[in-house]
Parts: structure tokens; sequence; C-alpha cells
């Protein structure tokens, strides 16, 4: 999404806030309205949005606390000014119950972690920033202004940049950091690969000697096994592919293929001893987990066989 | 809706003397409404019709006493246009899918018997709910807590700032944001055509940058 896009969109919700209250300014909004067509398709949107969710009350969750490893006593804030001198009305009581767990899920140093099973899952940031986390993988934000996360797994980050935040990520063996807008990470037994679509980021780690930047268009791939970090440059609209249905690799050990195999498309898949240094360079198409597995195979001249519950990547018997 | 051909319509003139309450405020402020109306649904003879309805039923109201006349009539029109974007996106959702399963062809609305809206109108339903529990769950925890206090609750911007301890600018953000995530989910699913929302912001529709091909 541009900036002009995101731009649009906020001030789609602005206004469409505004028009629920009672000070809301119709002259202006009209002259919003008539001065870019998009205006009017963003405010459709974002309308619609809300009247769904008006239409829809059990979409709601119950009362919950969100944080899935909540960590009792030292997580607990100060008291805030303000919450325990308000008087009540009697049917206020459980909307109190309610602020107060809201109050402690916003308490600095909670931790959430979000993890995906078969399918992706979409994360908003309170910043307007947005994560695609890959099926099968695990993101855990900290911090109170969700500046410190760790992935195992893959994501797409969509992330608006803000220098006054140092925000960091961390995965296997490297730190992700001094964060532009949109990347790609996928990190899967300590290999990590770093992809960036737009912006740039900085790229540092104690394995490595000195920290990377990699800029838009490029990509490092990790191997803990030897310590290295390979830059290269990217085909245009490679990273974060998986989102489209595909994984491209380039020259990547057959292990990390089928490690990509196994998230993404949903198939058991390991690789015999014998061929775990061969190394493959294509496209593959991951709708059908089944059928990517047989086009890996057969790309490779190798044997697909059952191994357990899944499949096992073999020499061809001679 | 409309009684008499394009571009007649019932709504009196500024000139026009016999009419009161919230009637005569629309016709005192007829020429905004109507300017509204076109922009809001970016077509001059729906904004007619619009505007038709909106006399319709402003006409209809019991004379009372209203704050501010003018900005209740734009609240009603606003709510009209949506009212009928409601009905337009679902019919048009309900139609494709109609087409699409029991032909298997693309074809004319009107050329079909109806396919028992009543049941798919019901299914429709749950699959909105559905797809409605999974974008609210990705929700941050203090957007979420805003958009529930606000939407499900019931409570006033100013109301939920003191219940969370936050300002009343962010409560704005997490209520922006919320609306802002929620907004991309029907258009994601099919739901609401994607006619509108095609170029904005689905997550294929990434530009990459240009000339990094190697």
């Amino acid at each position: 999404m541009t900036n002009t896009e995101q731009a649009i969109i906020e001030q789609a919700v602005a206004w469409h806030l505004a028009s629920l209250g009672d000070a809301m300014d119709w002259d202006g909004f009209t002259q919003w309205l008539e001065a870019d067509p998009r205006h009017r398709a963003a405010f459709d949107e974002v309308a619609l949005a809300d009247a769904l969710i008006a239409d829809h009350p059990e979409a709601m969750p119950p009362v919950e606390v969100a944080n899935d490893d909540w960590r009792g006593d030292d997580a607990l804030p100060t008291p805030r000014k303000g919450l325990f001198s308000m008087r009540w009305a009697g049917g206020a009581i459980a909307a109190s119950l309610v602020a107060v767990l809201a109050v402690w899920q916003f308490a600095p140093g909670s931790t959430v972690t979000y993890s995906t099973g078969m399918e992706s899952r979409e994360i908003a940031l309170e910043d307007g920033s947005r994560i695609e986390l890959a099926p099968h993988s695990k993101l855990k934000i900290e911090g109170r202004e969700e500046e410190r996360m760790a992935l195992e797994g893959g994501a797409w980050f969509d992330i608006r940049h803000d220098p006054s935040r140092s925000l960091a990520i961390t995965a296997g063996a490297l730190e992700i950091s001094d964060i532009g807008t949109q990347f790609d990470i996928q990190s899967a037994a300590g290999q990590v690969r770093v992809q960036v679509a737009q912006g740039e980021l900085r790229v540092s780690s104690e394995a490595l000697g000195k920290p990377l930047r990699l800029a838009a268009g490029h990509g490092v791939t990790f191997d803990p096994a030897g310590g290295t970090a390979q830059v290269a440059t990217l085909p245009s609209g490679r990273a974060g592919e998986w989102r489209d249905g595909r994984l491209s690799f380039d020259a990547a050990p057959l292990p990390l293929v089928a490690a990509d195999l196994s998230r993404y498309a949903g198939v058991k898949v390991s690789v015999a001893e014998d061929v775990r240094n061969r190394r493959f360079t294509g496209t593959l198409v991951i709708r059908d987990g089944k059928a990517a597995l047989r086009d890996l195979s057969q790309l490779m001249d190798l044997e697909l066989g059952r191994h357990g519950d899944g499949y096992r990547l073999e020499p061809r018997p001679r | 809706m409309k009684p008499f051909g394009p571009g007649h319509t019932m709504v009196p003139d500024e000139n026009a003397a016999q009419v009161t309450g919230l009637a005569q405020v629309l016709v005192e402020h007829r020429a905004e409404l109507l300017r509204f109306l076109t922009a809001r649904c970016g077509n001059a003879a729906e904004a007619e019709d619009l505007l038709q309805e909106l006399w319709i039923k402003a006409s209809r109201q019991p004379s009372g006493p209203i704050g501010d006349g003018r900005a209740y009539l734009f609240r009603m029109a606003n709510n009209l246009v949506l009212d009928a974007l409601k009905m337009q996106r679902r019919a048009m959702a309900r139609d494709r899918k109609w087409i699409v399963e029991e032909t298997g062809m693309e074809g004319q609305a009107e050329d079909r018997p109806d396919p028992a809206a009543s049941a798919e109108e019901e299914i429709a339903r749950r699959q909105e709910a559905e797809m409605l529990r999974k974008a609210v769950a990705s929700l941050p925890p203090g957007a979420r807590e805003a958009l529930r206090l606000y939407r499900f609750e019931g409570i006033s911007q100013t109301e939920i700032a003191q219940l969370l301890g936050i300002s009343r600018s962010g409560v704005e953000k997490h209520l922006a944001l919320a609306m802002k995530h929620l907004r991309r989910s029907p258009a994601d699913c099919g739901f609401y055509n994607a006619v509108a929302s095609g170029n904005m912001g689905t997550p294929g529709g990434q530009v990459p940058p240009a000339g990094q091909v190697t």
C-alpha cells in the first residue's frame, strides 16, 4: 500500500468517527469527498466495515486476557490516576471490570505471543504497521511501544518508519533493526533469510564481524554452520512471495527447501542424508503441497518416498 | 422510489411556503444536501433519488425539538447512502455467488428466479461473523478493547478515555486502527464486491521495487 493510500484511509477513518459525533463538519466532509474519487471509495470501505461490526456483536470475543504468556506479578501496572476515583453508577460495575483488565493488558513489559497453525494470520500494530505471520510460525512482541519482537518461522512485515522508535526483531542469531517499510523474514533451524522489498534495514549478529545494511531488492541468507551471511540481489516481487502461493529458491540447500515446504505447503517432508547437500534453484507453487513436492522431486531427479506420516526425498535407486 | 420521470423530484424548492419542521430545514438546505449526497454516492441521479427519500423521511418526522436540524439531516443522508451501499453490495455478492454456483456462467440477475435468498443470507451472515471474529482477534489488545467498549458497550469516546486512563486522542487512535484493520476483511473475503477496494491494500497488491531483476 502506498503512503497516499494509507493517508486516505486514515482520513476516511477520522471522518467516519467524526460523523458519529455531534461536532461533525459536514461541509468540510463534502469538500473532502469532492477532492478525489478515492476518498469516497475509502470512506465506503470504512463505513461498511463499521456497519458489519455493529451487525455482528457475536464476532466480538468475550472479555479476555489477550496475553498468551501472561506473567502475573511482574506485569502488574501501577494504578492509574483517575481509575479508582471514578464514581460508578450501579450498572457500571461490569464495565469497570472490563477497564481493569484492559489497563492490565497495556502494562509496560507485557508480552503478547502470536502463533499460527495451518493458516497465516495478520497482526496489526498500534502504530498502523502490519505483519503477516506465516503458517506454523510464532511471533513474540514485547515492550510498551511493541518495539521488541522475536520470530520463529516466517513473516512479512510492513512497518511504518519511525526514526524515534528503536524497533528490533530477533530471528535466529540475527537482529534486524533500524527498520523501514516492507521486508520478509524466514527463520528455521538456525537458517535465517531476510529480504527487503521497500526501504532498508540493518542486520547484525554476534556471529558476523560487522552489521550489514540491506536495501530494497536485496536479501541476506545466514547459515549458522559456517557463521556466514550471503547477500544477493532479488528479482522484483520475490520478497514475501509465499503470500501469493509461490516459493523461489536460489541454490538453496535441500533441507531448507524441505523446511519451507513443510511450513507453507502443509506437507511433512524430510531429506535423506545422502542428498542433504544438494541445492535447488527454481520456483515452486505451494497451493497444493503434494503437487509442489512432486515438482521438486522431479526437478531434482529424486525419489519421493513415504516416511512415517510424511514424505522423504531420497536418491533414485540406480 | 422515483414516481416522476428523471430530472423531476418531489422536493419543493426554496420558494415553497407550506412546509414546516424538519422538512422546512431540508428545503432551506436542499442545495447543500444534494451536493453532499452527490459527493457521497458519486452519482448525481442516485443522489436525487436519495434526496427524495430523505424528503419523505423528513416530512414524516413528527415536528419536535431537534437540536441542529441541518446536522440531523446530513446524518440521515449519510445513513441513507450507507444503507443503499450495504444492500447493493450484498445483492451483488449474492448474485455473483448464485450465478457461479447454479449456472456456472455469468448472466443477468433479472433472468433468474429467486435463489432462496433467506437461506443464502443466513449462510452469508455466518461467514461474515466468522470473518469478523478472525479480524477482531488479530487486533492489538488496546484497539480491541476500545472497539469493544465503543461498539458493544456503547460507551462514548470520552468515557472510554477515562476508563482506560488514556487521552481522548489515544482512544481515537485505537478506534482508527481497529477500523482501518477491519475494513480490509470484507473485501478480502470476497463479501462485498471488491470493485471499490481492489486497489486499496489487498495483501498481494504490494508493488515491488522496479528494476531489481538480476
